[in-house]
């Protein structure tokens, strides 16, 4: 029996809309259907109280455009908060394990953040993994992401970091938001093949799914050896989801979290709300609380075909071998204003799909043997023409790729307007608007 | 403006009180018999002279009765009946009684998702009075507080085969959590012959004595209704609910406060936040059973002035028994009760005996008064200790209560500034303790040893009306009193559902006697209920209630 810790927080006030998935409607099913069950009489359950997030975490990990004063985050920072309740109560061991059961979603929303992208602003698993990194001496952590849409958000905060595996399993790009998630996309220079993205095939059920988990995802996890292991515990791969197209049932689900062991899991997506959430976060729930989920049976059957068996496992071998071949290939520049050192550049644009604009960015890599490296990044939001710099020194960062991160500070402090610096070294947070420094985002710990 | 007479029954003693208009006529403190509660209440009425009242209105008593029988196991035998549908194993939860189960399943909306076996309805009747003609049975379906149709189509087939049936549905009870309705519904039925034997009984002794006034129940929420229309289950734990309110009645309304209630043999501890008493986020837990049964927030702990006090390994302990009265006031073991006595913190008992009480838990060598001071000291730092302990339980539960609504975070309550509000039989000499290890003013009056009796006596008759309505399935349910009924009205009706349920409680209010003057609204939730991309209805949630509180006080300045 394990100690569970579950912190609910449906948001009954808040949505993009009122017809929108992401509406005050999508956690009630799931609070009648869990309370009705007396979960939280189980001995081993202990509720957690919500409470708001703190902007100096957010700050930590995201970079928020052009500041956070001109975003509305409120609901973000509650969902934020509620993940790190229940971090600390695994770190003070009150708990063994944790659900997050909480809305708004975070795992398309990445290291920059202009506005809301799939329904997400904040981050909640990565700035709950990064705070507690800088707080309880966690080295290495790996984030699971079985949402049905690839976790490009996480992958984006992450992608230069050698000490986070993310692993996102999902409904192949080509098919589905946000259109990434190829098995070619395996990290920056210092963190190599620390990222790794499964893309399925359309249909896959709870057998090829446990298959892949238990074929790829669980070796490579275990290779890594992880202080820490995080659940992006989306639930869109049920086969009643009106916006993927998979066949995983609610019983899959409870046997993917028995496979995977998260020390926490967060609730990302999962837009059935009636035919699949009451059925699928009470089986994960029991799951995490060492309970059995075999009487857990969703009223609905499988209508769309599924696909396994020997055809899916060929699939598999191929993609394995697709994503085995991948070499990296790395675009050095040598700018005016880059400190000494090998910079790797790349580029790319990000669309804004819940208010419809580009972003576009510029990302320089300071090549490491010793760190993750020193991360400078130009962005531009293409809408309102308005640009941010961020600079971020890694957790662990050597002392060159310290020092390049304060020459970078230097330079563009006194050439743009928004700068921001995430020191996670020291953990500092430093913002400069308008040539000034924000003072409000000061550590509380 | 006539009398009034409140009582509450103590584990050890119990406080009678009479009252006209503002006026404290009469207290009384009266041995508890805990084995015959009808003639402890008895006792009580005649010292105030029941039978010479001239204009008495109400009589309102707390009584441990159906605590007792809970806690005492003297039930009678239940049998629980479920429809447990799939889900989470019911061996997942520990259940306290036997129970069997059948076919039949609804969903969170109370649709039905399987249908029920009426094949297996006949055997179970043929079963049920295999040896008993006038078997009681409870049903409870999962679902039933949205649906209660399978229970009571069950009933009513049953009924037709066994006429002597008594029957309990677990939909009377119409909050969430299948696991606490059944046992709730179990309790309840259990408890039900014997609440009505003690109403019937009292009535009858009242009547003997010439006494018509109608006579109250208090409920764990702190509220009141009459004896014959209380829900037996609901009248657990109406002692700390008394403490609660005679705190109420002898503070200023607006202020935040934690009650500490100091008996006997238990301690029961409270918290009034701006003249609002905290209600529990969970139903009320008796022995092992976990119930539905709406309460204060309270924490009751086995610590008062006649606690046993022992050595152990030649270090002083506070017992959480009590062996008769204290040393000092003719009983057999040292209590705190002598402690205070020594240290003249009250006026009461036998100095000398205290002194031999303190003696005995020194060695012999160590018989002397700065020995006996040192160790009476300690006594009462222990006990307040152990009630500080609690007190802090007590307020993590308020800090940490749950919240599922962004507002809700946000405008949390910020730590407020408490004062302790102290009464009861073994509080007086505590004050100053209490003081010291807590940081607060402590507030204690001349009334305050019978706060209880005066709360009892001044309790607001209350209720609280929670809706559930799904206007596509064109169903609305009450909580608190199981109703279900059919939605006539709009598929979106805002204003309009928010009359419907105040004319409900309007209703219903003034049929219990409750004056509908102070009812209160909270927030109405809409949920807009889509399908595909259009919303077909809606769920809405809502609540209207009459708080707990008292009809006047009798604040008199602290000392």
């Amino acid at each position: 029996m394990k100690k569970t810790g579950i912190i609910f927080f449906p948001a009954f006030d808040w949505s993009l809309g009122e017809t929108h998935p992401e509406r005050e409607e999508r956690l009630l099913y799931t609070q009648e259907q869990i309370f009705e069950e007396g979960v939280m009489d189980l001995p081993q359950i202990k509720q957690y109280t919500p409470v708001i997030g703190d902007l100096f975490d957010v700050l930590r990990t995201q970079a928020i455009f052009p500041g956070p004063e001109e975003h509305s985050l409120e609901a973000h920072l509650v969902a934020v908060g509620c993940s790190l309740v229940l971090g600390k109560a695994l770190m003070a061991r009150e708990i063994d394990n944790g659900f997050a059961l909480v809305r708004p979603p975070g795992h398309h929303s990445g290291t920059i953040v202009w506005g809301n992208r799939g329904f997400c602003t904040l981050n909640n698993e990565a700035i709950l993994v990064n705070h507690l990194r800088a707080n309880y001496g966690i080295k290495k952590v790996a984030i699971i992401d079985t949402d049905v849409h690839h976790g490009d958000g996480t992958q984006d905060i992450f992608y230069h970091d050698p000490n986070v595996l993310c692993i996102s399993i999902h409904q192949d790009g080509r098919t589905l938001y946000p259109g990434t998630g190829f098995t070619d996309e395996k990290g920056g220079p210092n963190a190599w093949e620390t990222i790794l993205n499964i893309p399925l095939v359309p249909g896959v059920g709870d057998e090829g799914f446990l298959y892949t988990l238990e074929n790829w995802v669980l070796p490579r996890v275990q290779e890594f050896k992880p202080d820490l292991i995080i659940n992006s515990a989306g639930q869109d791969n049920h086969f009643t989801d009106p916006l993927a197209s998979m066949n995983v049932s609610a019983q899959g689900y409870g046997r993917i979290t028995e496979l995977i062991r998260p020390d926490l899991a967060v609730l990302e997506g999962g837009y059935s709300i009636q035919g699949a959430l009451p059925y699928v976060n009470l089986a994960i729930l029991l799951a995490l609380a060492g309970e059995d989920y075999s009487g857990v049976i969703e009223p609905q059957k499988i209508k769309r075909q599924v696909v396994g068996g020997e055809v899916f496992r060929s699939y598999l071998k191929n993609l394995k071998k697709q994503h085995d071949m991948t070499k990296p290939a790395w675009d050095y520049r040598k700018e005016k204003f880059l400190p000494q050192g090998n910079w790797v550049y790349r580029e790319k644009s990000i669309f804004y799909d819940t208010e419809y604009f580009q972003e576009y960015r510029q990302e320089y890599i300071r090549e490491c043997e010793h760190c993750g490296g020193t991360v400078l990044i130009i962005t531009q939001n293409l809408q309102t023409y308005r640009r941010g710099v961020l600079i971020r020194i890694p957790f662990e960062a050597c002392p060159a790729c310290c020092q390049a991160g304060y020459d970078l500070l230097e330079f563009f402090k006194a050439k743009e307007k928004i700068v921001l610096m995430q020191n996670q070294l020291k953990n500092e947070v430093h913002f400069w608007k308008d040539s000034r420094e924000v003072r409000s985002f000061e550590s509380k710990n | 403006m006539g009398s009034i007479i409140g009582i509450d029954v103590g584990g050890t003693f119990t406080d009678a009180v009479l009252i006209a208009g503002t006026e404290i006529i009469k207290t009384g403190k009266i041995p508890t018999q805990s084995d015959d509660l009808l003639n402890t209440i008895l006792n009580a009425l005649d010292y105030l002279e029941v039978s010479k009242i001239n204009s008495l209105e109400q009589i309102t008593v707390s009584t441990t009765l159906v605590t007792n029988a809970i806690l005492q196991k003297r039930l009678p035998p239940i049998e629980l009946v479920l429809f447990p549908g799939s889900g989470m194993k019911l061996s997942s939860l520990n259940w306290p009684v036997a129970y069997r189960t059948i076919s039949g399943e609804l969903d969170y909306r109370g649709r039905i998702v399987a249908p029920v076996n009426q094949g297996e309805w006949q055997a179970l009747a043929e079963d049920l009075i295999k040896d008993n003609s006038s078997p009681k049975v409870a049903i409870v379906s999962k679902f039933s507080h949205r649906n209660n149709s399978f229970e009571k189509d069950l009933a009513a087939f049953l009924k037709d085969r066994i006429p002597n049936i008594s029957l309990a549905l677990g939909s009377e009870w119409g909050q969430a959590n299948f696991y606490r309705r059944s046992l709730t519904t179990y309790l309840n039925l259990a408890c039900r012959d014997l609440a009505a034997t003690f109403a019937t009984q009292l009535q009858n002794a009242l009547k003997a004595r010439g006494c018509q006034a109608p006579v109250r129940v208090l409920k764990a929420d702190g509220g009141v209704l009459p004896l014959t229309k209380v829900r037996p289950v609901e009248s657990i734990y109406s002692g700390p609910a008394a403490s609660v309110l005679g705190a109420l009645a002898l503070s200023n309304s607006e202020e935040s406060y934690i009650v500490v209630d100091v008996g006997g043999t238990t301690t029961d501890i409270g918290l009034v936040l701006s003249g609002k008493p905290l209600m529990s986020s969970k139903g009320a837990q008796i022995a092992s059973f976990l119930t539905n049964v709406r309460s204060l927030a309270v924490r009751s702990i086995p610590v008062g002035g006649d606690s046993s006090v022992l050595t152990e390994n030649g270090k002083i302990v506070l017992a959480d028994y009590r062996l008769g009265s204290a040393y000092c006031l003719g009983g057999t073991t040292p209590t705190p009760t002598d402690a205070m006595c020594y240290l003249g913190l009250i006026n009461y008992g036998n100095y000398t005996r205290a002194e031999e009480a303190l003696n005995s838990l020194l060695p012999e060598n160590q018989q002397n008064a700065a020995s006996r001071q040192k160790i009476a000291e300690q006594i009462i730092k222990l006990m307040t200790e152990k009630i500080t302990q609690a007190i802090e339980q007590l307020l993590k539960e308020w800090r940490d209560e749950p919240a599922y609504k962004i507002w809700e975070v946000l405008n949390k309550p910020k730590t407020h500034k408490f004062q302790i509000q102290l009464s009861g039989g073994g509080a007086e000499g505590i004050v100053a303790a209490l003081e010291e290890q807590l940081k607060a003013r402590v507030i204690w009056t001349s009334l305050s040893p019978v706060s209880n009796a005066i709360g009892a006596a001044l309790a607001k008759p209350t209720f609280s009306w929670t809706l559930n309505l799904d206007t596509y399935l064109k169903r609305y349910r009450i909580e608190e009193t199981g109703e279900q009924g059919e939605w006539t009205g709009a598929k979106k009706p805002h204003r309009e559902v928010e009359n419907f349920l105040f004319d409900l409680a309007r209703r219903q209010g003034e049929s219990l006697g409750i004056n509908m003057e102070s009812l209160e609204k909270e927030p109405f939730d809409y949920f807009p209920l889509v399908e595909g991309y259009y919303t077909v209805g809606q769920i809405i949630r809502g609540s209207v209630h009459v708080p707990p509180g008292v009809i006047q006080t009798l604040a008199e300045g602290g000392k």
